[in-house]
């Protein structure tokens, strides 16, 4: 029966053959933390600091990483080793359910921070990259050496969360958010999607290179 | 045991080729997919998976779509719901079965 289970996962597995969706999320872990970067830096009348800002902002992001992924299955992944059509619970539900699921867990983080009394920085930082991490097992499922991305992450989930004060403030220091939230938990959070962005980008570039080498489209004749 | 050797009976002979077992449940997992994915994913030659999926289109398990991605022929499949149920009845008669 396991290996009933085994090849009816193996469609959702192939969406990360060629690394994209890994290099999907690096990209957005990133695009968070630019964002966060140029909000704190840019002057406070700056459309960047608008309730709409971050809403321009993300639809931006969220527009490359759709139409950016699909250029890259439609011209290289589609023609090497097929197509595939998810239906519409694994396209739009569960991903819905994961994100709202993450963004719940993210949202606690906040208000735990926002208790400024609670010290509880290290935890909310601790948390996000935990979160984070968890989010990654389903794609070191595929491959073997995905686990040591994973545990990259997760050291680099509990490092950030030991750095000391000084280091992570330093990050976020005289920045308008730090009056809602403090400055050394907006830091290690900051830091955290840098990090993880940045491990997301390299291990997606590696599948994406290991794909090319290892993948060619096949001469086009009749099926 | 009787029960069990009853399910073994009652396993879809259309499916339970290895083949189209793969084929079966690769479909069963995805709204539709084409023949070079499934090929990719059963490591078949093209002849033996031709051969298998019309097999399975024999028996009203399998739709084949071909068209164009394009400049280039793209053969669509998708298990129809008749399938599907197939699928699903054979897994619950393995499961009786094992």
């Amino acid at each position: 029966m396991n290996q009933v289970r085994d090849y009816l996962e193996r469609p959702k597995l192939y969406y990360n053959i060629d690394g994209v969706g890994e290099l999907g999320i690096g990209f957005m872990y990133l695009t968070y933390a630019l964002f966060a970067w140029l909000e704190a830096r840019a002057p406070e009348n700056s459309f960047l600091n608008r309730p709409y800002g971050f809403l321009v902002y993300m639809t931006a992001m969220v527009s490359i990483i759709h139409y950016g992924s699909k250029a890259i299955k439609e011209r290289i992944t589609y023609r090497r080793t097929g197509f595939v059509e998810y239906t519409a619970r694994d396209k739009y539900w569960i991903p819905f359910a994961l994100g709202a699921g993450i963004s719940a867990l993210l949202s606690v983080g906040i208000a735990l921070a926002m208790r400024r009394h609670w010290q509880a920085s290290t935890l909310v930082s601790l948390l996000v990259g935990l979160a984070l991490t968890a989010g990654y097992i389903r794609i070191a499922r595929t491959v073997r050496w995905k686990w040591a991305v994973f545990i990259v992450m997760l050291a680099g989930a509990f490092m950030i969360a030991a750095l000391p004060a000084d280091v992570t403030e330093a990050f976020a220091n005289h920045t308008d958010l730090t009056r809602a939230i403090p400055a050394r938990t907006l830091g290690a959070c900051w830091l955290t999607f840098v990090v993880f962005g940045v491990v997301m980008m390299i291990s997606g570039g590696i599948s994406f290179w290991l794909y090319l080498r290892h993948t060619e489209a096949p001469e086009v004749e009749d099926e | 045991m009787n029960q069990q050797i009853r399910a073994i009976a009652g396993l879809d002979r259309v499916i339970h080729e290895p083949g189209r077992f793969m084929i079966a449940a690769l479909l069963y997992a995805v709204d539709r997919t084409d023949f070079l994915y499934l090929q990719h994913e059963t490591g078949m030659n093209k002849g033996t998976l031709s051969s298998h999926i019309s097999r399975l289109e024999d028996a009203r398990y399998v739709e084949v779509e071909k068209t164009y991605r394009g400049k280039v022929p793209q053969t669509l499949l998708r298990l129809t719901p008749v399938g599907r149920k197939a699928f699903e009845q054979y897994r619950k008669n393995l499961k009786q079965a094992l």
